[in-house]
């Protein structure tokens, strides 16, 4: 049961190849209802998967998982629509790898084993390459090529340190299965020599595919070549799966009494990916690189925030989520810009709110909410944060990521002000499809509805993911 | 049991070496090809006893890291009739005086470290470290693209040595995949190869330049 909710995206993506374009496309809404459901019977159910030595359901896996199902769901349905807009030449290879990519970030989340969570990891990169070529442009292919070579180079880096974890076992003259479980269970006789060594080149690995700084520089090239739904499973829950990388590996520092170190470590890491992303908003001139940006910031305030435990592993985890549904809502929305305007230049771009009025309301509450501002979820997770930093003793931090956060607000706010009221030549108004538009107003919704109202099972289960990394409320 | 791994892990460093010298692309393919071949059949020659799956394994990993994987980037190169040389930005003589120097630091640092299996031969960890870090110095000093992909693969040959040598617990099917992932992205990449060929007429990595900020 467990192993079937990797199967079937992964059987669906290898079909689709060799079907017609738009049977492709109902397909890929399909799958995307049945991964939803079967997401919601692991909630109900919570069964142990068949080969339970590589796969098992985790209280983090299985929020990333739903966090997948749902996004995937909502974007399977704009890219039926998108599809129909965009002339892209070998459709099938976009829904199939799009399928593919679902199947291995599914993967991601499920696996226990540490070697089967970097093929995992190392699968999603070559599911998504050809996302990113789609349209066989010369910045695509350059996009493409970078993304390939610095995510496996730094993935290999991972593997690495997968492999320095079970030196640590062997030093450590410890049996036990190789799996993220079994380890945190025998944690405390591992050689905290190598173990150290393993987590660093684990967090360099997996953090090069996260999109910490300074290893990012792959992220931005890619979210902006890539069409719009890709953008949006990229940034939305590909960057997720890494960090549960990084998330499970420190499960094992903090049950080997090392939080302290890895914790430190993410911290620095978070900090410098805020601030980079700082510099690099402040004179952005393309609007989806700017989205990408933010993704870079938002990663680097959930590692600072698992970094500093307490309260603020409660605040990255709501971060987490809200990132997800929030940056794919805008992603998406700047699919729609595309389209108007033709064009990825701010510059270029003005009026969005005359041309385009349904669209603004999206973008512009996807802006609101990015910001960290309330009634939508991130507000409650930057809070946190702020208030675990406090109350650890991390002043310096905190008033980096105070001001880091402000810097970030005005960038975005004059480039996001420009592209909505500035004047513009094209100013009759551009009619668009529902199904670009409504996918977006739900994952905002429900933004809004969880910051408001947490159902008891979603907000037990954070909870148990977070205790064991030093977190809780 | 014990000479023949020296002599094994020598070749390899030596590989290294005439990696870092060679100009032009079918020579490094060809040393790539070598040091493939001599990583994978390590295990063999570690003294345990091994089981007939476990050979096997060892076999298929031979063929793959030795044999499917250069020919896979050289049948690239061939239909794509690319320039040949490596452009190196660091010149040959330099890289190798810094492979030298490289074998000598990890020779002096790898005593150092506590590791149980390193007992067996003295050359495996300094091999490990020098395979890792050269293949990092490829991907730096060369602009080539097909230069680059060749400096991920000796990366790779490095972590596999690693991973089958000092650890004892690995899992044949986990190995395995790790191995299939390796392969795919090599032959991503050199569709990708093809695909900067025919858009830049060129394989220089410099012309990538378009997208910053």
């Amino acid at each position: 049961m467990v192993e079937s909710i990797i199967l079937i995206p992964f059987i669906a993506g290898w079909i689709v190849f060799f079907l017609p374009k738009t049977t492709g496309r109902r397909i890929l809404v399909i799958t995307g209802v049945i991964h939803l459901l079967l997401s919601v019977l692991l909630w109900i159910k919570r069964p142990t998967a068949i080969l339970a030595a590589y796969f098992a359901v985790s209280p983090e896996g299985l929020l990333s998982l739903s966090v997948i199902s749902l996004l995937f769901f909502l974007i399977s349905i704009y890219s039926t629509a998108y599809l129909k807009a965009a002339e892209i030449q070998s459709e099938n290879i976009f829904t199939g790898s799009m399928l593919l990519f679902l199947s291995t970030m599914t993967m991601v989340t499920l696996s226990d084993h540490i070697m089967v969570m970097w093929i995992a990891i190392e699968a999603t990169t070559l599911a998504s390459a050809p996302l990113i070529y789609t349209y066989r442009t010369s910045e695509s292919l350059e996009a493409t090529w970078k993304y390939v070579l610095i995510c496996s180079v730094g993935i290999a880096m991972a593997l690495l340190g997968s492999v320095l974890i079970t030196v640590a076992m062997d030093t450590g003259k410890v049996n036990a299965p190789v799996s993220f479980s079994g380890l945190t269970a025998v944690a405390k006789s591992l050689d905290p020599q190598w173990l150290k060594a393993g987590f660093v080149f684990i967090l360099v690995g997996y953090g090069t595919k996260m999109g910490l700084a300074p290893m990012h520089t792959w992220l931005p090239d890619a979210h902006s070549e890539a069409p719009s739904p890709a953008s949006a499973l990229l940034s939305g829950v590909l960057l997720n799966c890494a960090y549960l990388g990084i998330f499970k590996t420190n499960k094992i520092m903090h049950a080997a009494g090392l939080g302290d170190f890895s914790g430190s470590i993410l911290m620095i890491f978070g900090l410098i990916s805020m601030l980079a992303a700082a510099t690099f908003i402040l004179k952005q001139t393309e609007y989806k690189r700017l989205l990408a940006y933010s993704s870079i910031e938002n990663m680097g305030i959930i590692a600072f925030g698992t970094g500093i435990g307490g309260i603020g592993v409660y605040g990255a985890m709501i971060c987490l989520i809200h990132h997800s549904l929030i940056k794919s809502s805008l992603f998406l929305t700047s699919g729609n810009i595309l389209q108007g305007y033709r064009c990825k230049i701010i510059q270029n771009i003005g009026g969005l709110v005359y041309r385009m009025p349904r669209t603004f309301i999206a973008f512009f509450a996807g802006f609101v909410a990015i910001s960290g501002f309330p009634p939508f979820g991130m507000f409650i997770g930057e809070m946190f944060i702020v208030m675990g930093a406090f109350r650890n003793g991390h002043h310096v931090g905190a008033i980096i990521f105070m001001g880091t956060i402000c810097i970030i607000f005005a960038g975005l706010a004059n480039q996001i002000m420009s592209i909505s009221f500035e004047d513009s030549k094209r100013k009759h108004r551009m009619h668009m499809v529902g199904k670009m538009l409504w996918p977006q107003y739900v994952l905002l919704l429900t933004s809004v509805v969880f910051s408001f109202w947490m159902p008891d099972t979603l907000y037990m289960t954070i909870v148990e993911a977070i205790t064991s990394i030093g977190g809780g409320v | 049991m014990i000479e023949p791994l020296d002599t094994i892990l020598s070749l390899a460093l030596l590989s290294i070496l005439f990696s870092f010298g060679s100009s032009f692309l079918p020579g490094l393919i060809k040393v790539m090809a070598f040091q493939g071949i001599i990583v994978s059949i390590v295990p063999l020659f570690m003294g345990h006893d091994l089981s007939t799956s476990e050979i096997l394994f060892t076999l298929v990993t031979m063929t793959i890291r030795g044999i499917v994987i250069p020919l896979c980037i050289y049948k690239a190169i061939k239909k794509v009739a690319v320039r040949r040389e490596v452009q190196p930005i660091i010149g040959f003589n330099a890289s190798i005086l810094i492979g030298l120097g490289l074998i000598i630091a990890a020779a002096y640092v790898s005593p150092k470290f506590d590791v149980p299996s390193i007992s067996i031969s003295s050359l495996l960890l300094p091999t490990t470290i020098v395979l890792l870090v050269g293949g990092m110095f490829i991907l730096i000093a060369r602009r080539n693209a097909i230069a680059m992909v060749l400096g991920y693969i000796m990366m790779e040959n490095g972590i596999y040595l690693v991973g089958t040598t000092f650890s004892v617990r690995a899992l044949h099917i986990v190995e395995f995949g790790i191995l299939l992932d390796v392969l795919a992205a090599v032959m991503i990449m050199a569709i990708i190869l093809q695909n900067i060929k025919k858009t830049f007429d060129n394989m220089d990595t410099a012309l990538l330049r378009t997208l910053k900020e």
